[in-house]
């Protein structure tokens, strides 16, 4: 009785959970986004308003031009914005020598037209696009003019919309009305913004030409209406002909063309006082993709086009020939008069702002205000984020840009002409530019080094868990895992942990966390394979004792469980998919055992009443229960966006807190019907095996404890989800904080004195024996059974009778499991919680299908107490199938926020903490529960045995010959049956105690492998996709939710095993109690 | 402890002898015959019969690539792929029977009674009822696997009945309803003649092959290539008829080797 396996077990989590953060870490670019806005003085031209320019006004700001900060000067002119998705740059060159042009060449030769009749009028520039180029990430970074980065922290998961300060936010918030005609994207961004909107959905990709046509058929009667002062038209067709048919198909030729029909219309329409852009978010690949970053992807069109006024020139200090994306922000800014968003790192480019006086300023004066401005925000922005994000930036550098600005700030006081402008320009460009480097280099780039580590580091534990336990026998361990060795093995791991947080600048990695990863996982990988090499001889041998070819159907539906990953339409349908695997796993498990129970059962005829009343034709038929069960869940999953008719998605948008699809009265009984169906069936159950017999502090708990927590999950479905609206929040509240308090009760509980069995007072000990077997089963210890018989009367007395014996371990993990159950009842909204009984009926189903078919195939206690693979790999897919059937996506706009309020609605116990700890046992519910109970594999065999003796002698008597005395038989039959005596149910595990606690450990180490591998299928998937159209939008969320799957089953995992030690030591004490009371 | 670990060795390796006899048994036993000795009879017999079986799944496809719109494979009476099925099945039968012809002089008590009664009504009744029993089955199987519960009945029963057709009706056509049942439950039984026997290994692969490949064949379901062959029935069973190919060359090479091998030794000596 020692607690190694469990240090090893929290060993291996912390490798594989240290190499899937890793890699998260160099995957997943974060980036907190900040809520602040910005804002300015309007200095009008007219005299009514507040802030009127006036020379005055202006002597005054240029006294102190450091104190001027938040000016905005007079608009220049009204915007029109033509956004081409994936307009590249070579789209837009006019090559002229060209006798055959390729489909995509000189198809915009209006723009040449324009730039050669007028050049000071127009601009053709290279956009440069920040990477990822998606469109989503694109219009976030054209419009905030920041860095995006898949996560956002602090964003709103439960919808798109931007809260970040953007440029179109402070447009409305300027009054200046503006229209929008083209890609839902942008309704989905900024909803309500839009003066008028004429938005279209993008998702069909194969389509070219609706949304266009759409557009088309609006932009002219929007143009000549003059209320609009910014007008925004989102094209798709050239993106779609891309992804369909590439650059260099004629239907390319034929979209460019149209493009350029529709900006010569525009041109034509717009007046004079109206800047023309016409910009491409992205570029695109030879096959016309999108989404990494090389330079086809990044480098797109900016066409400016001013009727009337020249554009700004050379003389502005910007440059002529490439406009970073990130500028457009403050560039539009300022020809539109608006402070500049809070959070834009970009720089203003004064080549296509056009060149509209400013009175009573000379020109080098406005261009010096524009910059100034620009400069202040950024500092503004970028020192705070340092200040309130800690170690992100590297401090030499921070301090080296600090001095600099310090030195601007007081240079541009003494600046009175347009040469030190030009110098003083140039310089401040430098070091924006540099802040801008500094911040991309955190957040734009992936990360190859930690990805490729964490992906090693995830992969060394599982192929060890593999080599070393998987192919030991559990009575090995002991030899393996020796107290010592793994005491040091972590005195070890602590050092090389220390070192790597130390020295980790000498390996060049980026942070401590890195080092202490990379150490640690080395030297356990290192500890690791001296232990194999060690066991080397008997790995060998039991390798080569597993046939060739064996569980090869469960290893096939493993490898489809795990090529999910691969593919974006699998991950789109994984619910159905997991759904379709585990009714195949029921069915091999039922394969199998029909196959060997039709054997035994018919030896040469094939009798339909035999077979009727046989026990595989019952089993045959719960496992078509379970199935029907997994089929009825089909009704119970949640679409997502990609599939197509999806009703819950369009509600999920919009306000975040509220419930997705208020579920119709039918659903809320039907809930309430199944929480009371489950835990009556529980109840009954226990109180066959004699659990809730006595008055022990668990017994009592498990008899009335699920009573009153099903009372009040029923009353909190009703209550919470019924239209009476005078119901007190707190009334409601009380009820799911009772089940809590009943949750923490029972981990009290069973902490101190978990058994729940009764031992019956030697006085009565006869009475009982002859009367209780109603419906209890008094198992009595057999040893002691024989000594019953064979002594005389008065040692009748020594004889302690205890009831429950025989389920002594699983009841327990099951009563455990009740109420974690119930308190993710309360949790889940109704739909969702008959989702999780349906999948806890599957796994109890489960578990008496492969009880019966192990202890039909099992020749030992050894191979009786280890759960087969198609077992494991069954309970594994039920745990994630289980994510599904709760009403679960993988999508972040999806996840279940509402549970973080569940009994919390009244103010108690405002912390940050216990809200995630509630959405993550709402969100992870299967993985966490299934996982908690995984030691009911192992110990359900024997519960059944115990329960229904006569199975086991149903399936042996026709080889024993003709009816024994079955009071004498029974354990003759169980040792021919299994060659161990069976008889006294999961008594027997305490018996083969080492062989029983190193198979838990065994087991769960093989839920470890089989998580890690799939973790490591997720981010292999990541890394292989990482310039795939879709990798922000469908594998880096489902890799967000394995890696979390994973960090939340791992101790979950852990936390079964504890239970398991925890009864196993209170039977331990328990046996030596009787057996001392027996010798006085 | 060190007796009880002696003893769980023991245990062990009397479990793997087990094993190894029950994967014995298990192996068919055409191979085992083989090496022992060379029936050129039974030989010629599963090669006609593979090769039968695969004619019919040829004529399936060339039949398919004759219609080029797959989509019909869903309807019952506008495809033609299970009459072919089962006049294949119906011609491997025969094949059994033509064969079986040389042994009639040397059966059996039991194997008489069982051929004199083929064609007697109950028999027949039986054999169909079976039959459809098992196409519900298998509709009901589709459908707790995921077909549309309302609609699509049409197509759900096709493939049930192609499903029946590659696995109980060969062995419920050669052996008559009652016969099929016990040869499924039972161990082996004394009625069948050694003909039917080698025919009812072969239709094992066949079976085996046909569900495996339906099953399958759902890999292509969710994929989002919006082609019209993703529907519902066609890619389940084209596995199916796919499977039963693949089970059919892979019986059909273990004869070829077993043969192969015979005929090494023979010319070695």
């Amino acid at each position: 009785m020692n607690f190694t396996y469990l240090f090893v077990l929290i060993w291996l989590a912390f490798l594989i959970s240290g190499g899937v953060l890793l890699f998260s870490r160099g995957f997943l670019l974060a980036r907190v986004s900040k809520t602040e806005t910005s804002t300015c003085r309007r200095l009008s031209t007219n005299p009514h308003d507040e802030y009127v320019l006036s020379p005055e006004v202006v002597n005054e700001i240029f006294k102190d031009v450091n104190a001027s900060a938040n000016l905005c000067l007079p608009q220049k002119s009204r915007v029109i914005i033509l956004v081409v998705d994936a307009l590249k740059y070579e789209f837009g060159l006019f090559r002229d020598n060209v006798s055959e042009p390729l489909p995509y060449e000189n198809k915009l030769g209006f723009l040449n037209e324009l730039l050669e009749q007028n050049p000071d009028h127009a601009r053709l520039m290279r956009f440069k696009a920040d990477p990822p180029t998606t469109t989503m990430q694109r219009l976030k970074g054209l419009t905030t003019g920041s860095l995006p980065t898949f996560i956002d922290i602090g964003s709103n998961f439960a919808s798109p919309e931007i809260n970040e300060d953007n440029v179109i936010d402070q447009i409305a918030s300027s009054n200046l009305p503006m229209v929008f005609l083209g890609d839902g994207t942008w309704t989905d961004l900024y909803p309500r913004r839009f003066k008028r909107a004429y938005s279209y959905p993008s998702f069909d990709i194969f389509d070219l030409d609706s949304v266009d046509n759409q557009i088309k058929k609006h932009l002219p009667k929007e143009l000549s209406s003059d209320d609009w002062q910014v007008l925004v038209a989102h094209f798709l067709g050239v993106d779609h002909c891309g992804h369909k048919h590439g650059p260099m198909h004629e239907e390319m030729a034929r979209k460019l063309s149209e493009m350029n029909d529709v900006i010569r219309s525009v041109v034509e329409a717009m007046d004079n006082d109206t800047t023309l852009l016409v910009m491409g978010d992205h570029g695109m690949t030879a096959s016309g993709d999108h989404g990494g970053d090389t330079d086809d992807e990044t480098n797109a069109l900016l066409f400016a086009y001013s009727k009337q006024h020249r554009f700004y020139g050379n003389d502005s200090g910007s440059d002529t020939e490439m406009l970073q994306q990130i500028d457009l922000v403050p560039t539009l800014a300022t020809i539109l008069g608006v402070p500049i968003p809070y959070s834009n790192l970009g720089l203003i480019n004064f080549n296509i702002v056009p060149d509209i006086p400013v009175p009573y300023l000379n020109k080098f004066q406005t261009l010096l205000l524009h910059s100034w401005q620009n400069a202040q925000q950024i500092y503004r922005y970028f020192f705070q984020y340092a200040f309130e994000n800690k170690r992100t930036f590297n401090v030499e550098e921070m301090d080296r840009l600090e001095t600099e600005f310090i030195l601007l700030s007081h240079r541009v006081q003494t600046i009175y002409n347009e040469a030190a402008f030009k110098n003083f320009v140039r310089d401040l460009n430098v070091n924006l530019r540099d802040i801008l480097g500094t911040c991309r280099e955190i957040w734009v780039r992936f990360d190859p080094t930690q990805m490729s580590h964490g992906l090693l580091f995830s992969f060394l534990p599982v192929f060890f868990i593999f080599l070393l336990v998987n192919n030991s026998r559990p009575a090995d361990y002991e030899k393996i895992f020796k107290a010592k060795e793994t005491f040091y093995a972590y005195l070890i791991n602590v050092a090389a942990g220390v070192f790597g947080y130390r020295y980790y600048k000498n390996f060049s990695f980026k942070t401590e966390e890195h080092g202490v990863i990379f150490f640690t996982a080395v030297t356990s990988a290192a500890v690791f394979s001296f232990h194999v090499l060690r066991h080397w001889t008997n790995i060998a041998n039991n390798w080569a004792a597993v046939r060739r070819f064996a569980h090869m159907p469960t290893r096939l539906l493993l490898f489809a469980a795990m090529a999910v990953f691969f593919s974006n339409s699998f991950v789109i349908q994984e619910a159905k998919i997991l759904s379709y695997l585990l009714a195949a796993t029921i069915l091999l498990l039922s394969h199998e055992l029909l196959r060997l129970s039709a054997r035994i059962d018919f030896k040469t005829k094939f009798k339909a009443s035999q077979f009727l009343r046989s026990t595989a034709l019952r089993l045959v038929l719960a496992s078509i229960l379970a199935i029907c069960l997994i089929r009825f869940a089909y009704t119970l999953f949640r679409c997502r966006e990609e599939q197509g008719n999806c009703s819950d998605f369009t509600n999920s948008g919009g306000a975040g807190f509220s419930l997705k699809k208020p579920g119709s009265g039918k659903t809320y009984i039907l809930a309430v019907v199944v929480i009371v169906v489950y835990t009556t069936l529980t109840r009954l159950y226990l109180r066959s095996c004699g659990n809730l017999t006595g008055n022990s502090p668990n017994v009592l708990l498990a008899r009335y404890g699920p009573t009153v927590a099903s009372i009040c999950a029923g009353g909190h479905v009703l209550l919470a989800n019924s239209s009476i609206k005078n119901i007190q929040r707190s009334h409601i509240d009380v009820l799911a904080l009772v089940i809590y308090a009943l949750l923490l009760l029972q981990i009290i509980v069973v902490s101190w004195a978990p058994l729940m069995i009764f031992v019956l007072p030697p006085r009565n000990a006869n009475t009982v024996i002859v009367n209780g077997s109603e419906s209890i089963v008094p198992e009595i210890f057999r040893k002691m059974k024989r000594m019953y018989e064979g002594n005389d009367e008065e040692r009748r007395n020594a004889i302690p009778v205890v009831y429950g014996l025989a389920t002594v371990y699983s009841s327990i993990v099951i009563t455990f499991g009740v109420f974690l159950a119930l308190v993710m009842v309360v949790l889940l909204e109704p739909r969702a919680s008959i989702g999780l009984i349906v999948c806890i009926a599957v796994a109890a189903i489960l578990l008496s299908i492969h009880g019966i078919l192990r202890y039909r195939t099992a020749t030992s206690f050894e191979t009786c107490v280890q759960p087969t693979f198609t077992a494991i790999v069954g309970w594994f897919l039920l745990a994630h199938f289980c994510f599904f059937a709760t009403s679960h996506q993988t999508t972040l706009s999806q996840i279940e926020w509402r549970a973080a309020f569940v009994g919390r609605t009244t103010g108690i116990g405002q912390s940050n903490l216990i809200s995630g700890v509630l959405v993550i046992l709402n969100t992870f519910c299967g993985p966490i529960f299934f996982f908690c109970m995984y030691s009911l594999l192992s110990t359900e065999t024997y519960s059944l045995f115990a329960l229904f003796p006569n199975l086991i002698r149903s399936c042996r008597s026709s080889s024993a010959g003709g009816k024994v005395d079955p009071t004498t038989t029974m354990t003759d039959l169980a040792n021919e049956a299994v060659g161990f005596d069976m008889t006294r149910g999961e008594l027997t595990l305490y018996e083969y105690e080492d062989v029983f606690l190193g198979t838990g450990f065994k087991l769960a180490t093989q839920f470890f492998m089989l998580q890690g591998l799939k973790v490591f299928c997720a981010m292999m998937a990541c890394t292989i996709h990482c310039r795939h159209l879709m990798v922000w939008k469908i594998f880096a969320p489902r890799f967000i939710y394995e890696a979390l799957a994973t960090f939340v089953s791992l101790p979950s995992l852990i936390l079964g095993y504890l239970l398991l030690l925890r009864i196993h030591r209170a039977v331990d004490t328990l046996i030596k109690r009787i057996n001392k009371t027996k010798v006085l | 402890m060190e007796r009880s670990t002696t003893v769980i060795s023991v245990l062990v390796s009397k479990e793997q002898a087990e094993a190894r006899k029950s994967e014995g048994e298990n192996c068919n036993s055409l191979d085992l015959n083989m090496v022992s000795r060379f029936d050129q009879q039974k030989t010629k017999h599963q090669l006609f019969h593979v090769s039968l079986s695969l004619a019919t799944i040829l004529l399936c496809m060339a039949y398919m690539q004759y219609r080029r719109n797959w989509a019909h494979l869903g309807s019952f009476w506008d495809s033609l792929v299970v009459p072919i099925v089962f006049l294949g099945e119906l011609l491997k039968v025969v094949l059994a029977r033509f064969y079986g012809r040389v042994e009639d002089g040397v059966l059996s008590l039991k194997q008489r009674q069982k051929k004199s009664s083929y064609f007697t009504p109950k028999e027949i009744l039986g054999g169909i009822t079976l039959q459809f029993l098992c196409t519900l089955l298998y509709a009901f199987i589709c459908i707790i696997l995921g077909a549309p519960v309302l609609g699509n009945y049409e197509q759900t029963f096709v493939l049930a009945l192609l499903m029946t057709l590659l696995t109980v009706s060969p062995t419920v056509f050669l052996l008559g309803g009652g016969g099929a049942l016990q040869v499924c439950f039972c161990e082996k039984p004394d009625f069948v003649t050694k003909c039917e026997d080698t025919a009812l290994n072969l239709f094992k692969y066949n079976a085996l092959g046909g569900i495996l490949g339906a099953w399958a064949g759902s890999v292509v379901a969710p994929l989002d290539w919006g082609r019209d062959w993703q529907a519902y029935p066609i890619p389940n069973v084209i596995g199916a008829l796919l499977g039963s190919a693949l089970g059919n060359i892979y019986a059909c090479t273990h004869v070829l080797y077993a043969t192969a091998k015979v005929y090494m030794t023979k010319k070695r000596s």
